[in-house]
């Protein structure tokens, strides 16, 4: 599993002032499903997955996502956002490891 | 033998006690959930309504919100979900909250998403996991407070929680 933590990030092309943009976003990981022992009951440990998603733009948090077990394997997350300016848009992922991926792009106008 | 043994089995369990409340808390406190506590929890989707929502009216947000979602789920482990909410998203009048829930999900809370103005526009998309065919929930929390919902019933043919 040496790609946990690798993220991707998709912007359309050719991004025009004012836009509002879509972005997708990939992280690698395997986000633990909840175990159970043969009788049924939950093991009890730190499961490792994703609990939080945070993105922002020229430094100001524009989405957050809180996000728990029922979130799939390898989780895909979209969202939007209002190109003012060039800059920086950058996600980071958290586990419950307190592991911390980012990805980021620079946002640029053609 | 009160003094002695008692003493001792009080500490260690007290210490133990101690122990088990600082994991929990190490799994709640990774980056602040606003409740203090883990966010998806093993309940209900009622309980699950409860806790979030507490006993605030949800009204029917059909007309608002789009949830884009297959009707039949092939494999339950990895299903697209798609929310659009029909909102200006100006600073006096945005989408706060988008909530995903899945009725017979084990964890039926997925994912609570807070958008800013800034966002452009209220949408959200994520993969999400389904155990078994069920209803899912989208639910929005407009900046004035008001709670809309719309469900969607989805047929699912393998289920994609193990838990």
């Amino acid at each position: 599993m040496a790609d946990i933590g690798k993220v991707r990030l998709r912007v359309p092309s050719s991004i025009k002032p004012g836009d509002v943009v879509e972005v997708r976003s990939l992280v690698i990981h395997p986000m633990e499903r909840v175990e159970r022992d043969p009788q049924g009951k939950i093991v009890q440990k730190n499961y490792n997955y994703i609990n939080k998603v945070i993105v922002t733009y020229l430094g100001k948090t524009i989405a957050t996502f809180d996000t728990t077990q029922s979130v799939a394997e390898n989780p895909f997350f979209s969202f939007t956002f209002k190109a003012t300016d060039p800059g920086q848009l950058k996600v980071q992922f958290l586990d419950t490891t307190g592991g911390r991926y980012e990805g980021t792009v620079d946002i640029k106008f053609s | 033998m009160t003094d002695g043994h008692g003493v001792t089995r009080r500490t260690v369990l007290i210490a133990l006690g101690t122990l088990g409340v600082a994991a929990a808390g190490g799994l709640a406190a990774a980056p602040g959930t606003a409740h203090g506590q883990v966010f998806g929890q093993n309940e209900s989707v009622e309980e699950a309504m409860k806790r979030l929502f507490g006993g605030k009216t949800i009204k029917d947000g059909s007309a608002a919100i789009k949830l884009d979602i297959p009707l039949i789920a092939e494999n339950g482990a990895v299903v697209p979900v798609f929310v659009t909410v029909d909102s200006p998203m100006t600073p006096t009048s945005w989408v706060k909250h988008i909530y995903v829930l899945a009725d017979k999900n084990r964890i039926p809370v997925v994912t609570r998403v807070t958008l800013a103005p800034d966002a452009g526009r209220a949408y959200m998309g994520a993969n999400i996991r389904l155990g078994e065919s069920g209803d899912v929930r989208a639910i929005v929390e407009q900046s004035d407070g008001t709670l809309l919902q719309v469900k969607r019933d989805v047929k699912v043919t393998v289920g994609g929680c193990g838990g």
